[in-house]
């Protein structure tokens, strides 16, 4: 078996862990098999791009390898944020803020399943390794895998500010990182206590979830936006004003030192923030170790069974009934309803895309700069909600799998001749349930900006939505809906066929425009186009 | 001659809730033992305390004549393990976590790999020695948790529904490696839905419901004591007071048969 250099350097330390009356050779042990599974768990939120797996599962990918060259990638922007000034109490809170972000959401998102992990007590405990080993090495394990995302993430400018800001500003930085690491274990615990105190284990699960899903809706923006915004500030230029609000935010207090030491700025909130930045991290650490024991009985908590849940089917129904003729039609647009909005797996990969159909649009507008923004009713700017469409390629491809794919044999064994029926009724359960809500909300906001003065307009895009979408279904190569695992996923961002695809919508847009240079073009189209629809469904399934 | 484990008025709560009310207990070098008992009863509590897995219990556990409170970990070399929920570090191979388990027991890399590997082979899974456990099948993957749990030779095997998705000829050789094991002395605590095996293989029963021993002995024990007759089965529904399932069973299928409406 390989062996891990990190390990070879905790050797080094032998002596002082025995000291401690912690068995050695034992907790090498467990922290050698613990890093080996973390190299073996796929990141949730960083490698679903390169997730696609070999059947020979000899050649050992080490998936936390790569999840740490994303966030080095992401680590390089922080130089800009160095070396731009010395405006410190701005910059730094920047910096610290994206950092606090990033090593919070990978470690709910990555880790959680680690930190949650009830069986392995079982495993472990149940042979002779005494509480304090145990327990030492899942510190440890916590501690290393966490410094790994700090050194990749602050690494770049780590080194950077030493040449650009000069000894003490870099220890400085090192010292609160290690702060930071410390603050951040402790608060994601504490947040993990206080949810599982007041709900239950599920529900926690899908608070990680929706944490996963917000981090990969922000990786994705973060690229783009950190560069975009980058030309707004003019940071040197920038004061600072006092205000309450601002002592609640961590990343400020840790960029108080900076300003403290270096620019020799004594004022009372500077000093006040320099004092909360090292007495609370270590406030939390005492915390944390008077509160661990209650953390582990809460634990027991995450595999007891759910109360009674109240029945919440009767809308569904209410919808279903209301939507589709057929009665097979009706069972699997129910029972596709349901998996796209418990299946956690489906939920990760699928709503991201939903988030970022609904910024895309605003955000294409607001890097457009507008001058004035009062004469936007004068303008076509509307037509920008045809970014939202990127998202129904992603999710109509997407609807063939699922975490719980196993589950899939019933469809084999079903007593229905006309299998289009499930298909049907799930590509009607995605319009319903995810189309149509995003599709709402952009519309809303739109329909604000221009005084309800577009509401002809919005009509055209939602039909063309639904053309949109029996053309990508058309497109795509048939398929039964939650039938296969999301490991054999495609590559289904970038490429040939998201291009191809995000054109075609495109063509949609342009195709719009022009209806709206023909008189009464929309009212006559709004028409024709419903008819369209009626017809081209029939056809496709 | 004295027990090898010996529990005294053993009580636990979770919350207000007892689930352990006074268990007392000796057990004897060299039995198989059929701890049975409804879901909820407290068998899993039992086995976990005195494995050291639920602290924060009342009264007294001695094995091999310690106290398990003041004497460490050292018991737990001569305990081996199966739990029911299969519980197992399923993204290593069976060689890792095989030899995993065996270093955590004070063997040596190459000892514990050699063990391993042989009782892969005999068990008749060595084709999957090197693939990870997530692949395997529900009886294979049982197979491997056994092997986990005899690695270490130990003297007292705590067995949690251990033949649980193992086809027909793995429980017959099973069986009897439980039997040899007996010959030489070791003592198995077995628990189990299954009562047939139960009643075949223990030559004492322990049944527990509701936090208590309702009954202690062998088969024919536990008949006289419960004046009552039939099989193991049987009388585990009377003692512990379920006698509807016929009434039940009835209304399942007249349920099933309901035609549409």
């Amino acid at each position: 078996m390989k062996d891990f250099k990190i390990l070879k350097i905790l050797d080094l330390f032998k002596i002082y862990f025995e000291k401690l009356g912690i068995n050695y050779p034992v907790m090498r042990k467990i922290l050698h098999v613990k890093l080996l599974l973390d190299g073996r768990r796929t990141s949730a939120v960083l490698s679903n791009k390169n997730s696609k797996r070999k059947d020979n599962e000899k050649e050992d990918k080490n998936y936390f390898a790569i999840s740490l060259v994303g966030y080095f990638i992401l680590g390089l922007f922080l130089i800009l944020y160095i070396v731009i000034g010395k405006n410190f109490l701005l910059q730094m809170s920047l910096v610290f803020g994206f950092i606090m972000f990033v090593m919070m959401t990978s470690l709910i998102a990555d880790f959680s399943s680690v930190l949650l992990d009830s069986s392995e007590k079982v495993i472990i405990l149940s042979r002779p390794v005494d509480n304090k080993t145990y327990n030492m090495a899942k510190i440890l394990h916590i501690f290393i895998y966490i410094s790994m995302i700090t050194l990749s993430i602050s690494g770049p400018s780590l080194i950077v500010s030493l040449f650009r800001h000069g000894i003490t500003f870099f220890l400085i930085y090192l010292f609160e990182i290690v702060l930071i690491s410390l603050f951040v274990i402790n608060l994601t615990t504490f947040i993990y206590l206080l949810v599982l105190r007041f709900f239950s284990g599920e529900k926690l699960k899908d608070i990680i979830n929706y944490i996963q899903i917000i981090l990969t809706i922000a990786i994705s923006f973060g690229y783009q936006m950190i560069f975009r915004f980058f030309n707004f500030l003019d940071i040197n230029k920038m004061g600072y004003k006092d205000s309450f609000w601002k002592y609640l935010l961590p990343p400020i207090w840790f960029s108080g030192p900076f300003e403290l030491l270096i620019n020799q700025n004594s004022s009372k909130h500077v000093t006040i923030y320099s004092i909360l930045a090292i007495v609370v991290p270590i406030l939390s650490i005492i915390i944390y170790i008077k509160l661990i024991p209650s953390f582990e009985s809460y634990l027991l908590k995450l595999n007891s069974v759910e109360g009674k849940n109240k029945n919440k089917d009767k809308f569904t129904v209410f919808l279903s009934k209301l939507i589709c003729k057929e009665r097979y039609e009706r069972t699997f647009f129910r029972f596709a309803t349901k998996m796209m909005k418990n299946e956690r797996t489906f939920k990760l990969k699928v709503y991201p895309s939903l988030g970022i159909a609904i910024i895309f649009p605003f955000f294409m507008i607001i890097s457009m700069n507008l001058k004035d923004f009062s004469n936007i009713i004068n303008t076509k700017l509307y037509l920008w909600i045809y970014m939202t469409f990127t998202m129904i390629p992603t999710v109509i491809w997407l609807l063939e799998y699922s975490g719980n794919y196993k589950g899939a044999w019933i469809f084999e064994t079903i007593p229905i001749n006309e299998k289009s029926v499930i298909n049907k009724g799930t590509v009607k359960a995605a319009i319903v349930n995810l189309f149509m809500p995003v599709f709402v909300l952009v519309s809303i906001v739109f329909l604000i900006f221009y005084k309800m003065k577009i509401f002809d307009q919005i009509l055209v895009v939602g039909i063309n939505m639904i053309l949109y979408t029996i053309t990508i279904y058309k497109m795509s190569r048939k398929f039964i809906p939650f039938t296969k695992p999301f490991e054999g996923v495609e590559n289904t961002v970038g490429g040939i066929k998201a291009l191809l695809t995000t054109a075609l919508a495109g063509v949609y847009a342009i195709f719009h425009y022009l209806i709206t240079k023909i008189p009464f073009g929309t009212y006559i189209y709004v028409l024709l186009g419903l008819i369209f629809v009626k017809v081209s469904w029939k056809k496709v399934f | 001659m004295e027990p090898i484990i010996s529990i005294r008025n053993l009580r636990k709560c979770y919350g207000d809730k007892e689930v352990l009310k006074g268990i007392n207990l000796d057990i004897y070098k060299g039995e198989l033992i059929g701890y049975i008992g409804p879901n909820g009863a407290g068998k899993s509590t039992t086995v976990k305390i005195i494995l050291g897995l639920i602290g924060d219990y009342s009264g007294e556990i001695r094995i091999f004549g310690e106290d398990i409170k003041a004497c460490g970990v050292e018991y737990k070399k001569k305990i081996g393990y199966v739990p029911e929920t299969a519980d197992m570090y399923e993204n290593l191979t069976a060689r890792e976590y095989l030899t995993f388990i065996g270093e955590l027991y004070g063997m040596g890399y190459d000892e514990a790999n050699r063990k391993a590997e042989r009782l892969m082979d005999l068990f008749g899974i060595k084709n999957v020695y090197d693939a990870r456990i997530s692949s395997y099948s529900k009886g294979m993957k049982q197979k491997t948790l056994i092997i986990s749990a005899l690695i270490n030779n130990p003297d007292i095997l705590f067995l949690d529904e251990p033949l649980s998705g193992m086809d027909a000829n793995s429980v017959m050789v099973f069986k009897e490696v439980m039997a040899e094991l007996i010959k030489m002395g070791k003592t198995i605590f077995y628990s189990s839905h299954i009562m047939e095996v139960v009643e075949k293989i223990s030559k004492r029963i322990i049944l527990i419901n509701k936090g208590e021993i309702i009954a202690d002995g062998t088969f024919e024990d536990i008949k006289d004591q419960s004046m009552m007759e039939g099989s193991l089965e049987k009388i585990f529904n009377q003692l512990t007071g379920f006698e509807d399932h016929e009434r039940i069973a009835k209304e399942i299928v007249s349920t099933v048969v309901e035609g549409e409406r």
